[in-house]
């Protein structure tokens, strides 16, 4: 019991305490940025990021990358406002198509990725420009906008007060914490991003599992299609550019490790509230779009270089470089001694 | 004594702590020229912190390192490496995609006098001369990867060594290797001694040790327990320094083999070149397999792992044929695999202990379509009684539990997943000696419950001391299986080796 609290107080804490960091600097330099309204919208626009970024955290636990659902973000926005305004299928219905569709994209991916073998990375590069050039193909490649009065409803709406896209969020960090921790799914998850090889030969089927986290990261991207969709009221081809890369930044700063097999679900939650609190404080500074891709690029170098420089990626790296630097290995890592594992 | 005025090289009282260890206190050693000085220890008696300040890897606390008399500062591995020490890790640091030569002159390529272009010839030429000098005849061109495990090692003897080194550290450099590939390994050691050269032999086989070495130093816990000329000292007594502690036997073997057969094989042959094996092994007992490496040994169990699909002959265990088409189905089907490389093919570093047992038997764990985590604590616990495994495995990952430990875990690992037939692959390499004969004993237990167990093993007096019965294989074929008490060591390498045509202290690359 006492295992499994510390296990879950570490890796949140220390993002909460970056949270709270990056909030009381934003808010020193704005001050505007405290305001209810202010802090409303920041809380609406990480809602997006942080579901999308379960998926992603999925993916980058099995020690893979997702670089499309931004993409999938804008192809689902563009069939979903096309079913709704230009075919009148009800919006319930609409909503359920996307859904399917959302999880057929991740088994695109997850195909390929698994009984394809061919490295995450190029698979959902593929489809990041598969899917958006599909977007393109509705509609001409112009936004449909004013799409269906039931629509914001969904995203601006209020349950006793507060904003329905909380309630969202919350629901789907349960069902994400709970799969991980409770199910042999999700314990498998884990197992192949930590020894794949070692997976195999525990009879895990390696290749079933990553298929599973592609489907799940292609539903959560059709989630965060449908809350785009609700919120702006339309669908564009140029929706979601980016949100591949604030959802993985959300993973990494919430401390996921890119090589697989380390973070807390929970965790990602918070990195996504980190990345659009940075992201807020530039547009409250009235700093340009230029300067917070630049922004968003350096914060999640920074968290990777820091989780490297923390972790076992780090002795990894730190012995591949010094293979190649010819002196041997050192498993003492970055300069650090380390007392013997015996 | 521990220091001599005609010491080519000397450690004298090297202290060095890690936050809560004392992982060496006040040691020396004499290194003297043309001599071979084995350090041997079990797990964590400071041994490879020691490797590691001659490396210039980590900085001594106190004492220093003297050649000649003259204390020399090993501030960086370059700098001791340049002051003549050449260290060879266990693991292997080879760049399996490129050649010889460039591995020999990884890191210090010969350039073309003005510029940063390789001056290829003169890498060729020196690769030549220096595989030469150590008597080791591989093609310099050569891709590493192809070659064996036993030629990587020597590749690996020839990188670290130059002209100007005057110690060689080998940190078990026979770990990886079969019998008759260690026996030539250590020629050119003796070799390398011959021409000068001061030697420090790691070694947590005391046998080999004994066969190989002048002079042994033991260490325990940080401190050195003792030491002498190797024919002023025996085997018992180097044990008695490592442990502290008399050791009543080696080897606790338990003969738990019933009249009821387990896994019956039948005209087996498959793809990777292990042509009609048959077998039985009986619930209870253990089937060594003895033979070199790359003899079939590996490749038998494979298929019975499901990883080389069979062309012809039939697997049954328990009476049920098996049709295993991957290591899935194998397990599923009771048979287990405990790997050779237990760190790369068998411990999830991300995970504590309980998460790696219970991997490879979730299905038992569930409470409807939920993992039971209260059982997986409790079975865990258990586990980690029951195989006297360290708690410090109960909740920290299995990263900072020792080799043997991290054992006994995987072994758990099948005991919850109820195997019934358990391949162990080397299952004591990198084990010191206090684990070994833990593993044993679970080797005893898992018996008693009847689980039948193929064991590989390159330690032959290991082999004939837990096996009932075995089977000698060569050249992709099983010889002969005969109970083990007919076999001697001499008997056992005899017929593993009959008809090997290679001459003594040569390589050739495959």
């Amino acid at each position: 019991m006492r295992a499994s609290l510390s296990r879950l107080r570490v890796p949140i804490l220390g993002p909460i305490l970056s949270l709270i960091a990056v909030g009381v600097a934003v808010g020193l330099t704005t001050d505007r940025f405290w305001l209810l309204d202010n802090l409303n919208n920041v809380a609406l626009q990480a809602s997006i990021v942080a579901i999308v970024g379960i998926g992603s955290t999925l993916v980058i636990l099995t020690g893979g990358i997702d670089l499309s659902p931004g993409s999938a973000i804008a192809l689902l926005t563009m069939i979903m406002a096309q079913l709704i305004k230009i075919n009148g299928v009800p919006v319930p219905v609409a909503i359920l198509i996307v859904l399917v569709l959302s999880a057929l994209l991740g088994a695109f991916n997850g195909l390929l990725a698994s009984y394809g073998r061919i490295p995450t990375f190029i698979v959902t590069l593929a489809a990041m420009s598969i899917f958006r050039g599909i977007a393109f193909l509705f509609n001409n490649g112009s936004p449909i906008f004013s799409v269906s009065p039931f629509l914001e409803p969904l995203f601006y709406g209020k349950m006793l007060g507060i904003a329905l896209p909380f309630f969202y969020v919350l629901i789907f960090y349960a069902l994400a914490w709970g799969f991980l921790k409770y199910t042999p799914a999700g314990r498998r998850i884990y197992a192949i991003g930590g020894n794949e090889a070692a997976a195999r030969l525990s009879g895990i089927n390696v290749h079933q599992t990553r298929f599973m986290a592609f489907v799940i990261a292609g539903v959560t991207a059709g989630i965060g299609s449908i809350l785009m969709t609700a919120r702006l009221n339309s669908g564009s081809p140029n929706y979601g550019v980016g949100t591949e890369l604030q959802a993985i930044g959300a993973a990494v700063v919430g401390g996921a490790s890119l090589a697989g097999g380390y973070g807390h679900i929970l965790a990602t939650m918070v990195g996504a509230a980190i990345i659009v609190v940075v992201q807020n404080g530039l547009n409250l500074n009235a700093v340009p779009a230029s300067w917070q891709n630049i922004t968003l690029g350096g914060i999640i170098a920074l968290a990777v270089f820091l989780d490297m420089w923390r972790s076992d990626f780090g002795r990894l790296a730190a012995r591949w470089f010094g293979r190649l630097a010819g002196r041997g290995h050192s498993p003492g890592g970055a300069g650090r001694d380390l007392p013997p594992s015996g | 004594m521990t220091s001599t005025a005609s010491a080519l090289w000397e450690v004298r009282e090297i202290s060095k702590a890690f936050p809560g260890v004392q992982a060496l206190d006040r040691v020396s050693l004499a290194l003297n020229a043309g001599e071979i000085h084995a350090l041997v220890g079990q797990n964590g008696s400071g041994k490879s912190t020691l490797v590691k300040c001659l490396a210039g890897v980590h900085q001594p606390d106190g004492g220093d390192i003297r050649r000649l008399g003259v204390v020399v500062a090993m501030t960086t591995p370059t700098v001791a490496r340049t002051q003549g020490v050449a260290t060879i890790y266990q693991e292997f640091s080879l760049v399996p995609t490129l050649s010889v030569a460039e591995n020999i002159f990884l890191g210090r390529l010969p350039t073309r006098a003005r510029g940063s272009v390789v001056n290829w010839q003169r890498m060729r030429r020196e690769s030549v001369r220096t595989l030469r000098e150590l008597g080791i005849e591989i093609d310099p061109d050569v891709i590493v990867r192809r070659l064996s495990v036993a030629e990587q090692q020597l590749i690996e003897i020839a990188k670290a060594i130059s002209e100007e080194s005057t110690l060689l550290v080998m940190d078990e450099p026979t770990a990886a290797l079969g019998l008759s590939e260690a026996r030539r390994l250590q020629g050119l050691i003796r070799r390398l001694a011959e021409q000068g050269k001061a030697i420090l032999y790691i070694s947590h086989r005391i046998d080999e040790v004994f066969q190989v070495v002048d002079r042994i130093s033991v260490l325990k816990d940080g401190r050195l327990a003792g030491g002498g000329l190797t024919p002023e000292l025996n085997e018992d007594s180097v044990v008695r320094m490592m442990l502290g502690a008399e050791l009543k036997e080696h080897y606790p073997k338990q003969h738990n083999a019933t009249a009821q057969p387990a896994l019956e094989v039948e005209g087996l042959s498959t793809d990777s070149g292990i042509e009609n094996i048959s077998f039985s092994i009986h619930a209870g007992e253990v089937l060594g397999l003895g033979g070199m490496v790359g003899s079939g040994r590996t490749e038998i169990a494979r298929a019975l792992f499901g990883v080389d699909a069979p062309t012809a002959g039939t697997i049954r265990l328990n009476g049920t044929s098996l049709h295993l088409a991957s290591p899935r189905h194998a397990i599923k089907a009771g048979v287990a695999l405990v790997p050779e490389n237990r760190k790369a093919d068998g411990l999830f570093f991300n995970f504590q202990g309980p998460q790696n047992i219970t991997i490879a038997g979730l299905a038992a764990l569930l409470s409807g379509p939920f993992l039971n985590l209260g059982r997986e604590a409790k079975v865990s616990q258990d586990y980690f009684i029951k195989l006297d495994i360290s708690r410090a495995g109960l909740d920290r990952t299995v990263q900072f539990v020792s080799g043997g430990n991290q054992q006994k875990i995987i072994l758990a690992r099948w005991l919850f997943a109820k195997a019934r037939l358990l391949i162990l692959d080397e299952p004591t390499q990198g084990v010191d000696i206090g684990a070994r004969i833990e593993v044993y004993r679970i080797i005893n237990e898992l018996t008693a419950m009847g689980i039948a167990i193929l064991l590989i093993s390159s330690d032959y007096p290991e082999l004939l001391a837990m096996s009932d019965r075995i089977a000698i294989v060569r050249d992709k074929r099983i010889l002969q299986i005969s109970p083990s008490r007919e076999l001697s060591e001499f008997r056992l390498l005899e017929i593993a080796s009959r008809g090997n045509q290679q001459p003594q202290g040569a390589f050739h690359a495959s």
